[in-house]
């Protein structure tokens, strides 16, 4: 996977999540995205499945799914490179 | 126009502020108050259950944080509140001071825990259905939506084994996500009417001054005034929350800034999906 998708993964969170003062450089690839790591919860799960369609067209159709695709930013971008049309 | 808005009751204790001197202070009026120290949560010897100490401990924080921004030389233009929140929310207005926030916290949860030594309830939060779907699959199994956080975040509130049955049903309807919290009462439904004589007379031993700051409540949006507030502190606890409204509704009068004063930041982030979808 690319690291620009990477990149673009870690804006989206920024900018879905309206995460203030940080940066992309910030977010680590591999670190948990819920928890631990950014503590993220499921109310913010659905802001990213949202933001996911809106801008890659990439659907996660639940949570079982969604606990896989966002265990961290290069799942995310792992799940995006393979499910985009 | 800056909002503070505070919290309901936490999900789970945190022990973020508890060596902060400020919130000390506070824990120690919350024990001298009601026999429970936030601040040995897990060990006080208090014999208030889990969900009252949860109570008290989101109480707690929202009087600290309140402390916190005042000593800053921060204020509000407006309040809010979202469930068990109002009684911080009352004493940040200047309504009541904060022993008698910590006292009705606790008098009122106490009410309610006794609800649950009789039948087992639970809230089931759902996520990711519109409400039309929820309030069939609601009626369905004669359980109440509590919470209409936004349009597609809610509180199912009910008999534990009714909630649990609605959220596989709501599962099977394509909700992202469900999880279900046991609890005492079943809070924001008209099951709760059962113990409102109890309730209106622990509310009437307290005086309720003039807000100074206006206080907009979750059901009808509107701001509380000193004579209607002992009536929406039982009513509250029978009805819904509508905090899509309540929120839409602040930002219409011309809030700006939205500040959670209180445990996490639920309602900031239930304000951020209600932003998306306008």
């Amino acid at each position: 996977m690319s690291e620009e998708l990477i990149e673009k993964v870690k804006q989206m969170i920024i900018d879905s999540l309206r995460i203030e003062g940080m940066s992309p450089d910030e977010i680590e690839t591999d670190a948990p995205l819920f928890g631990e790591g950014l503590g993220l919860d499921s109310i913010d799960a659905l802001q990213l499945v949202v933001a996911m369609e809106k801008e890659f067209g990439v659907v996660v159709p639940d949570a079982a799914t969604g606990s896989t695709v966002f265990a961290s930013v290069r799942s995310m971008a792992g799940y995006i490179g393979e499910h985009r049309k | 126009m800056i909002c503070w808005m505070y919290p309901g009751q936490p999900i789970a204790f945190t022990d973020t502020h508890c060596s902060d001197p400020e919130f000390q202070k506070i824990a120690l009026l919350c024990q001298k108050t009601t026999g429970f120290n936030p601040v040995e949560f897990g060990s006080s010897s208090s014999d208030l259950n889990e969900s009252v100490r949860l109570q008290l401990f989101g109480a707690c924080t929202s009087l600290y944080r309140t402390s916190q921004l005042k000593s800053q030389g921060r204020g509000p233009d407006l309040i809010a509140e979202h469930s068990m929140g109002i009684y911080p929310a009352l004493a940040a207005s200047g309504s009541i001071d904060s022993e008698t926030a910590l006292a009705l916290t606790s008098r009122i949860g106490v009410s309610m825990a006794r609800m649950g030594l009789q039948r087992a309830y639970a809230l089931g939060c759902v996520i990711g259905l519109p409400l039309g779907s929820l309030a069939v699959i609601a009626a369905n199994h004669d359980i109440y939506i509590a919470n209409f956080n936004t349009s597609r975040h809610f509180l199912l509130a009910g008999e534990r084994g009714k909630v649990d049955a609605a959220l596989v049903e709501a599962t099977a309807s394509g909700a992202f996500s469900v999880s279900i919290f046991p609890c005492d009462a079943p809070l924001h439904t008209p099951l709760i009417e059962a113990i409102t004589g109890e309730l209106q007379q622990i509310v009437a031993e307290y005086h309720f001054a003039e807000p100074r700051i206006p206080l907009v409540e979750h059901i009808g949006q509107t701001p509380l005034t000193a004579a209607a507030i002992p009536a929406f502190l039982v009513e509250e606890l029978c009805r819904p929350v509508y905090w899509e409204a309540t929120y839409c509704t602040l930002r219409s009068r011309g809030v700006t800034r939205f500040q959670e004063v209180g445990v996490g930041s639920a309602l900031a982030k239930f304000n951020r999906w209600i932003d998306s979808e306008t």
